[in-house]
């Protein structure tokens, strides 16, 4: 369980995040919504704990070591693909198995020998998606983690997350600027907008049915239906 | 020139070779002293959001443009006899002017080091705390990640200490077979009117500059092919 109570954020003097109260149960998948300077990374961070609030409390029943983070754009390393996904491993005969295990699923095989500062913006992507996938975690924090890849791309990174979650039962939040996408994998939608929390329900009501006019007023800009793959992922588990 | 210049080193005189010598060993210790000193603190200061950081980065950007003479000034009033460290009897020797070196050369590592960091830590630091390395593991990730870099700053130390006249002359005092170095023989030939013997000694020092550029090339280019 993560939950977030009075939390602000502030830099300087500008006011990046403040929410009250929100609350996410483990075995479930959150999809974060929301434009640009929204707030949705500041709330990952939160989450992921890279970033300390400035008020108020995050607490979590997740231990460090059973909670991966995945940025937006993660650093890729100038040694090997394969070493970049095992680099976050314990020390054991186990580990080049699962760094490679985790480079099938993202589809990356052919490039574990390849340097990681050479590969193209989705590529890095998926390398980073399978650093944080090589162990079973309780709570996977993932943003954006389909904003610089390809169609291809974003459906297989999809597909492992549905498997992923499916496997080890995490709590999985990610955020997207696709709200199809939030449609496709999460239970949970959330809706952010200027720093504040307008609106959180399930996938399929909040963004078929919004209640508050400044997420109709986000989502008429999206065509929901017509796009492939719609079953939320905690119906698929 | 080239004949010239390989009469002086190769001929039976042996103090364009002393000379070389002398400069080899101050550049070598001062910039591995620099180095030492340098790189921990650049990583620190580039690594890391603290108090202060951004008072500490001014001051250490200052000391990179700080003027040889006022190095040396400082150095010489500290080392001279009346200075604190007087007893020392460190004035004119190659040790005052490794001194002297690092006090300018540290500064340059420590800043070009802190710039090299910073482009990438806030990066390296997210995504190792991402997959849950500790404090160590990331500073050990964000060290090999600048290494090329970090070679190529040691050697942009190197070349500045090479190059160097105003404090070493100042505190080194160009005393021959002791102190001399090429930049304070290259002044002291033009001004007792010996060209030849300066420029043959210029080439020699802009051959050095060349080797030390070529090296760094040859590293990057290692890097960039691997």
């Amino acid at each position: 369980m993560l939950e977030l109570n009075a939390v602000e954020v502030r830099f300087k003097d500008r006011t990046t995040l403040q929410i009250p109260h929100l609350r996410f149960e483990e075995g479930h998948t959150y999809g974060i919504i929301g434009e640009n300077g929204s707030g949705k990374t500041t709330l990952l961070r939160l989450l992921a704990g890279t970033l300390a609030p400035t008020s108020g409390q995050v607490l979590s029943s997740v231990s460090r070591d059973n909670l991966a983070y995945l940025p937006q754009s993660p650093y890729s390393f100038s040694f090997s693909v394969l070493r970049n996904v095992s680099m976050g491993l314990p020390r054991s005969a186990e580990r080049k198995t699962r760094a490679t295990e985790a480079l099938a699923k993202v589809g990356l095989s052919e490039l574990a020998g390849a340097r990681g500062d050479r590969l193209s913006g989705g590529e890095a992507q998926r390398m980073g998606l399978a650093r944080v996938i090589a162990l079973p975690r309780r709570c996977l924090i993932l943003d954006e983690p389909t904003s610089a890849t390809d169609i291809r791309g974003m459906d297989r990174i999809e597909t492992v997350l549905r498997e992923y979650a499916r496997e080890t039962g995490c709590l999985l939040i990610f955020s997207t600027h696709a709200p199809a996408q939030a449609l496709r994998l999460a239970e949970e939608v959330i809706f952010l907008e200027k720093s504040q929390l307008v609106e959180m329900g399930s996938a399929s009501q909040l963004l078929r049915h919004p209640q508050d006019e400044r997420t109709r007023s986000f989502l008429k800009h999206w065509q929901l239906g017509g796009v492939g793959g719609t079953e939320p992922v905690g119906e698929a588990r | 020139m080239l004949q010239e210049i390989f009469s002086l080193l190769f001929g039976p005189n042996p103090e364009l070779r002393e000379i070389i010598g002398v400069t080899l060993r101050m550049s070598f210790f001062s910039t591995l002293i620099s180095a030492l000193l340098g790189l921990p603190l650049g990583v620190l200061l580039g690594g890391n959001e603290f108090r202060g950081r951004s008072w500490i980065t001014r001051v250490v950007n200052t000391l990179m443009g700080l003027p040889p003479v006022v190095a040396g000034l400082i150095v010489f009033l500290l080392l001279s006899r009346s200075g604190p460290l007087g007893s020392l009897r460190l004035l004119y020797s190659v040790q005052a002017m490794v001194i002297a070196q690092v006090l300018l050369i540290t500064p340059i590592i420590t800043g070009l080091t802190a710039n090299l960091v910073s482009l990438r830590a806030a990066s390296i630091r997210e995504t190792c705390a991402g997959i849950g390395l500790n404090a160590y593991q990331r500073l050990w990730y964000t060290v090999l990640e600048c290494r090329v870099p970090f070679i190529s700053t040691i050697l942009a130390g190197f070349g500045r200490a090479i190059a160097e006249v105003g404090a070493v002359q100042m505190v080194g005092g160009n005393i021959q077979y002791k102190t001399r170095v090429m930049t304070t023989a290259i002044m002291m030939q033009t001004n007792m009117g010996h060209f030849e013997f300066a420029i043959a000694l210029g080439g020699v020092l802009l051959l050095l500059s060349f080797l030390i550029n070529s090296a760094v090339h040859y590293i990057q280019e290692l890097d960039s092919r691997a």
